[in-house]
């Protein structure tokens, strides 16, 4: 990445941290400085630990005092994630043969490799999910303790899961650490940019068409699986959403829609109001690389001046992201959609899969939209 | 944030210093500071500060430029790439360009001083900020106010004016940081006294030149001695030395700051320990209240203004008392113990 103002994204290490952090079992240490601590630390609210690297430990190495850290957390008998950031990843020490003695994993992932999905991915890799026949269910991926909709998206899997008699098997990343060696052979996805590859993907469960399909494989796949409750519920929920959009549209235009947020997100919040509300798509600046084409404008931005002038350029009257787009959207309406989301409380745990996920998405852009009185026809 | 971040108990918990000196250059309005490192770095701390301007209904942004290093920088040298941030933030319009090192850039040995030192068009100031190798957040923060202070002329010394002083060192990040200073701009007005700058907190480049001309200084805290010496140095300026803290620490200030502007404190001393007379008696309802102490640490200004109000309000401090919250650094003023109280109020009814 070049010289960037205001940068909008988390670095590998970060992504490596958030997808440790969310297994319960793991004590993961970030190897570096208390800078490089503090951040995930606020960010993702999981108990980490460091190691809070000094001058003395870059000038005379920094083993010992790894390896202080790591003898510390083994006597408590839990599993050690070693995470290095970007000092201790050039001094040109070899950390796998320092941590040679301990049952560590090591995740090599310092900021300047590259986003925060890369670090996530890597760290996934690193565990290596193993899938077992036996494990019985369904695996759910795509969750990241940095996502602010990670909580509801779980909870709301495991009631639609549950709804059509099937178990949860492995939660990647926000499960029991042991569950990692038993996930089943099929998996669907909250979020598809952080697919772990573990087993068979029956597809995502953002928007009802995805949720539609996933639910028929989902049936297919499981003999012993009754999907007719998940269907029933989503044609009584769809019902409900088009009534709702369609006595929206009976007063108002319909809202020319800016959306900032990592490709699957944006995609989903792109192409449910198209459908639902035939909002015109003014731009889609994605935070991750777009890994297919969609019918909107779209472009990967990285950073704030990006956003800005995309905001500035369409003229949107809602603008979908971050509280870095709140604070640049004008008079626009907003939608919090990307972590992260300040300024207002969130306490309850929302979804932004399943059948809720799309009715409090949809919600929120229609209140959004009737905030703005200069959306009347 | 977990309260034991590391098993170890060691002295290595003290944060970052990019992140100490980004809380003042960036409040710096009319600045861009320019972040010599991964653009995860810049990341971080824009992320951190805007937040922490929306959670005190601010909506900022901090003008930061990564120069956003990447492998081919790390084993070829970063300069050019900084050189590069530097002219993005050139082009920019800054009035002052501060220019903040990460521990990588640092470490690989780049010559940020030298790329700064160039004819840029405009003051471009590198501040030494190079995460644990640099030290710790508050030694960010005193460097940050060093290098934005010796911006300010010299000239400006002499040209005292009556009744004004500087606030110097708030803590930009802290959440209450607007009521902190209201309740000392509150206490200064029994004074007659005004602020004249907020050294550093939301200010123009061009107030920096106000510095100088304070009848004295007030500094957030006793971390900031330094700095209270510098501008003593440099400008005959005079310091109280930190935010008051407890009821007769609030007392003291008014005693203290009146003495040093050579004003009489006995009114304002009076109608203050008034106030005081009526809290006490506003929270008459949880008086001898068993509290827990978990988190007073012997000896800390903290502690002396809980201890205090603990006793005035004859409650007993216990380990098994109720758990109130006891903040991690003193209440300021008559109104900070007073929303701590509240608070205790609210942990006793909960």
């Amino acid at each position: 990445m070049p010289e960037c103002i205001n940068p909008l994204y988390p670095c590998a290490m970060t992504g490596a941290v958030s997808s440790l952090a969310g297994f319960n079992g793991i004590v993961v240490v970030i190897h570096g400085s208390s800078g490089c601590y503090y951040y995930p630390a606020t960010l993702l609210h999981a108990p980490l630990t460091g190691t809070f690297i000094l001058e003395e430990d870059v000038i005379f190495g920094s083993e010992e005092r790894l390896i202080e850290v790591v003898e510390e957390i083994a006597r408590t008998g839990k599993r050690i994630a070693v995470v290095t950031t970007c000092v201790p990843a050039i001094l040109g020490e070899d950390i796998r043969a320092m941590l040679a003695a301990h049952d560590v994993i090591l995740v090599d992932s310092p900021g300047f490799t590259g986003s925060y999905e890369k670090g996530y991915k890597k760290a996934l890799s690193i565990l290596d999910p193993q899938v077992s026949p036996d494990s019985a269910g369904i695996n759910i991926d795509g969750v990241s303790l940095f996502d602010p909709f990670f909580r509801g998206n779980v909870q709301e899997l495991f009631r639609l899961l549950a709804l059509a008699g099937v178990p949860v098997a492995t939660v990647l990343c926000a499960d029991k650490y042991e569950k990692i060696r038993k996930c089943a052979p099929l998996t669907i996805t909250t979020d598809s940019d952080l697919a772990s590859g573990t087993g068979t993907c029956l597809g995502g469960t953002l928007g009802f068409d995805a949720l539609n399909e996933t639910f028929r494989r989902i049936g297919e796949a499981f003999g012993t699986s009754d999907p007719d409750p998940v269907f029933e519920e989503i044609t009584r929920e769809e019902e409900r959403l088009v009534r709702a959009c369609d006595k929206y549209l009976r007063r108002f235009d319909p809202p020319q829609v800016a959306i900032f947020s990592n490709f699957s997100y944006a995609s989903f919040a792109a192409v449910t109001l198209k459908k639902y509300l035939d909002a015109e798509i003014v731009c889609i600046g994605s935070r991750t690389e777009p890994t297919g084409p969609l019918p909107f404008p779209t472009s990967w931005i990285t950073d704030l001046a990006d956003a800005q002038a995309l905001i500035r350029r369409s003229d949107p009257d809602i603008v979908i992201g971050s509280s870095f787009e709140r604070s640049v959207k004008g008079s626009a309406g907003f939608v919090g959609l990307t972590p992260p989301l300040r300024g207002r409380v969130y306490i309850s745990p929302r979804p932004l899969a399943g059948t809720s996920g799309t009715l409090l998405f949809v919600e929120d852009v229609l209140n959004a939209c009737m905030d703005k009185p200069h959306t009347l026809s | 944030m977990p309260s034991n971040p590391s098993p170890s108990n060691s002295c290595r918990f003290e944060g970052c210093t990019l992140t100490g000196a980004l809380s003042v250059t960036t409040s710096v309005c009319d600045s861009i500071s320019v972040v010599h490192g991964p653009s995860g770095c810049a990341h971080h701390n824009f992320s951190l500060l805007h937040t922490t301007g929306i959670d005190n209904d601010r909506i900022t942004f901090p003008r930061l430029v990564s120069s956003g290093m990447q492998d081919a920088e790390i084993v070829f040298g970063g300069e050019e790439a900084l050189e590069r941030a530097i002219r993005s933030a050139v082009s920019d319009n800054a009035s002052v360009i501060y220019v903040l090192s990460t521990c990588i850039a640092e470490t690989i040995g780049d010559d940020v001083k030298a790329v700064c030192s160039r004819d840029w068009g405009v003051p471009v100031i590198p501040i030494p900020t190079a995460g644990f190798l640099g030290g710790s957040f508050q030694k960010g923060v005193n460097n940050a106010l060093l290098a934005v202070a010796g911006s300010a002329p010299i000239s400006s010394q002499g040209v005292r004016l009556p009744g004004l002083v500087n606030i110097i060192g708030e803590k930009n990040l802290e959440f209450e940081v607007e009521e902190n200073y209201r309740e000392v701009v509150r206490l200064l007005s029994l004074l007659g006294l005004r602020v004249n700058l907020r050294f550093v907190h939301r200010i123009r480049a061009d107030e920096i030149a106000r510095l100088g001309s304070a009848s004295f200084n007030i500094l957030r805290d006793e971390d900031l001695g330094v700095i209270g010496e510098e501008l003593s140095r440099r400008f005959g300026t005079p310091a109280v030395t930190s935010f008051p803290a407890g009821f007769s620490g609030t007392l003291k200030f008014l005693e203290t700051a009146a003495g040093i502007y050579g004003a009489d404190p006995a009114e304002a001393i009076a109608k203050e320990r008034q106030v005081q007379e009526f809290l006490i008696r506003d929270f008459a309802d949880i008086a001898g209240l068993a509290i827990s102490a978990d988190h007073l640490v012997d000896g800390s200004s903290c502690n002396l203004a809980v201890r205090e109000i603990t006793g005035l309000l004859d409650m007993e401090v216990v380990r098994d008392g109720a758990r109130v919250p006891i903040p991690p650094v003193p209440p300021v003023g008559t109104t900070g113990i007073k929303r701590m109280l509240h608070r205790w109020r609210r942990a006793v009814h909960a």
